[in-house]
């Protein structure tokens, strides 16, 4: 890989969560999550909800400061050698609600014009970068630029929130389940969008979402999160062709077939996922794995390298490795 | 009634050009002309997005929606019962007794300041006569059916100290300890993570089996319908546009929103390419074109596609497709059948 254009550093992030002396109670929902993005390149995040999956997305795009660790653009370290300002124009942020995340007082191009003239751009300079963007994502500026959110569909207000992640012309977007809450032939027709910005512009992506068939579809590489730390992350092929974690293997075998003669007959899994705020020793996931052995319960099992930039972290992949 | 000797097996429900309007001005169409039999320990899924009528048809099946803003036209039979004109006691009985829901989300659903086997054994005290250590007993029975783990304790849990898949399960207890002979699912599983979904949905077909009943399962999700339904109906814009069995829906679907439907959950789609998308949205329930409601955003809409009625499209094993395009193919298509 060429210099990443983001990535992050052991990233440690712990909510508390009540109580005070030795009752003291924490989240920990990011736990040590390193990765890197090479430019262009669309990196798909998966989990169940409290893997820490918008946790980290949010230290990401600095909205939250992790406790520990650190996240570099180009190799400068976010902070001290890269001023966050400047740092926020390269790398923006898509959220899940699309209602919540505009201010209901704004016309819809004044809020994609918002941030630019923030940062020192001429209003009628942003004004006419807000029309262009709002044309390109699908909005008519004259039919829809003078709306406020609550009159517009779902659908129009997350191309309003991408217009405006746009307006700064970013190298990156990170995108936190950005198409889950919409109907599903609106959902087409944003991925669709997304996929276009990505190859005019040649952005990069970090795409969160729980729907391992919507990830599959965007993204050229998939990290795959269990409470709070990173269990898996490959090429999406070979990641859902041969998974190499056994919690991967289980999400997988949860997806519903879209096949009535080959239905699933089995859970893959039992349970609920574990609370983080106590998470269990070892790995996480040996509570509910159906492979945990010996040192499963008592080691937090290393990062492997599997295939071509393709790392698990689980105790069968050392085995495999001792015995070859 | 008079059908003493009926050639078919009596379906446990029978719905008739079933309409539900809510008042407004203009009147908002949530439902429109439906209807569809369900034939006992059948499961019906009815597929659509959101706004698509396919809860507000559930609903109108125990008679859940505001009386007073609410006009329904139609008939409604659930095991030879006329639903829409049971009142008083009669209701009561229905609900839970013959007909039970679960909801999307069972935080809500369940009483926050009862223990769960308290509002499963009040349930079951309302529709058999039992005295109430009985009904706990049968509340443990339930709970253990559903597999939630040490039942015993959990009896004696409200509903915030469990997770989202127990509660669910929890749920489904609740609505079953009566041994309803139609269950109705509203998104079931939507709030759930994936590997707990599986679980819920895969204890669902169990139940369904085991215990014989007719399920009427509503989904947004292809993927979550294909896994427990025998029959699938697609639902837009408050009417069904397509039924038959899953495999000949998912398989070769005839109506142009089935088809897009598929597309936008990325059947057979390759990674990385555009997909074939639906363009626009829905249009609002109060102002429905007239003709079929989805020629504005359909790429082979004609004329013809404007004009009410529509012609349909009818294939083997009770298929059919309302659509202007499919109509033609008919001839082709029974000859298919044939083979």
């Amino acid at each position: 890989m060429s210099t990443p254009i983001l990535s992050a550093h052991s990233l440690v992030k712990h909510f508390n969560a009540g109580g005070f002396g030795a009752a003291r109670k924490v989240v920990r929902a990011v736990d040590d999550v390193s990765f890197e993005l090479a430019p262009g390149e669309t990196l798909g995040v998966v989990g169940e909800s409290g893997c820490g999956k918008s946790t980290t997305a949010r230290l990401l795009v600095q909205l939250l400061t992790p406790d520990s660790g650190s996240v570099r653009y180009e190799g400068k370290m976010v902070g001290p050698e890269l001023p966050l300002k400047s740092f926020r124009s390269k790398v923006q942020m898509v959220f899940q609600d699309s209602f919540a995340s505009l201010n209901p007082r704004m016309t819809m191009i004044d809020a994609v014009a918002f941030g630019p003239m923030v940062h020192g751009v001429s209003r009628a300079e942003a004004m006419r970068k807000a029309q262009d963007l709002l044309d390109r994502v699908g909005l008519d500026p004259t039919r829809f630029g003078g709306r406020y959110a609550h009159e517009l569909s779902g659908g129009q207000r997350q191309r309003v929130n991408i217009a405006r992640a746009l307006a700064f012309d970013p190298r990156v977007i990170v995108l936190d389940e950005a198409v889950s809450a919409l109907d599903k032939s609106v959902e087409a027709q944003v991925l669709n969008l997304l996929m276009d910005l990505r190859r005019e512009r040649g952005l990069t992506y970090v795409f969160i979402s729980h729907d391992l068939n919507v990830v599959r579809h965007i993204s050229d590489r998939v990290m795959v999160m269990y409470l709070g730390e990173v269990a898996e992350i490959g090429p999406a092929e070979s990641l859902y062709s041969a998974p190499r974690h056994p919690y991967t293997e289980a999400l997988l075998a949860a997806m519903p077939s879209l096949d009535p003669d080959r239905r699933t007959m089995e859970a893959p899994l039992a349970g609920d996922p574990p609370n983080p705020i106590d998470p269990p020793p070892g790995c996480r996931f040996h509570t509910r794995c159906a492979h945990a052995f010996g040192p499963c319960s008592a080691q937090v099992p290393v990062s492997h390298r599997v295939g071509t930039g393709h790392v698990a972290a689980c105790h069968l992949n050392a085995k495999t490795e001792e015995v070859a | 009634m008079t059908q003493e000797t009926v050639h078919a097996v009596t379906p446990l429900v029978r719905v008739q050009d079933l309409s539900v309007r809510f008042a407004g001005t203009p009147p908002v169409h949530a439902v429109n002309n439906v209807s569809f039999d369900l034939a006992p320990g059948e499961v019906l899924g009815i597929l659509g997005e959101s706004g698509s009528g396919k809860s507000v048809t559930l609903k109108t099946l125990l008679r859940l929606l505001p009386e007073r803003k609410t006009k329904i036209t139609g008939r409604v039979e659930v095991d030879g019962n006329d639903v829409l004109s049971l009142q008083g006691r009669a209701l009561a009985d229905h609900r839970g007794g013959v007909a039970s829901m679960i909801f999307q989300d069972p935080a809500l659903a369940l009483d926050p300041v009862y223990t769960v086997g308290q509002q499963i054994a009040e349930t079951v005290m309302r529709h058999e006569a039992i005295s109430k250590s009985d009904a706990m007993t049968r509340a443990l029975e339930m709970l253990e059916l559903v597999r939630i783990p040490s039942a015993k304790r959990r009896l004696e849990n409200y509903p915030h100290e469990m997770s989202g898949g127990m509660r669910q399960r929890a749920m489904i207890a609740l609505a079953l300890a009566c041994r309803p002979k139609l269950l109705l699912a509203d998104e079931p599983t939507t709030a759930l993570d994936a590997t707990v979904q599986i679980q819920i949905l895969l204890l669902l077909r169990e139940l369904q089996q085991e215990m014989g009943m007719g399920v009427i399962f509503v989904t947004h999700d292809i993927g979550v319908a294909v896994e427990v339904s025998d029959r699938l109906a697609v639902m837009y814009a408050g009417s069904f546009v397509e039924t038959g069995s899953v495999r000949d829906v998912i398989r070769d679907a005839r109506h142009p929103y089935s088809k897009g439907l598929l597309a936008a959950n990325l059947v057979g789609a390759v990674p990385g390419t555009r997909l074939d998308a639906v363009p626009g949205a829905p249009p609002p329930l109060n102002a429905l074109p007239e003709g079929c409601s989805f020629a504005p955003r359909c790429a082979h809409a004609e004329a013809a596609c404007h004009a009410s009625p529509l012609p349909v499209w009818t294939g083997a094993d009770g298929r059919w497709a309302r659509c202007v395009q499919a109509s033609r193919t008919e001839t082709l298509a029974k000859a298919e059948g044939q083979r």
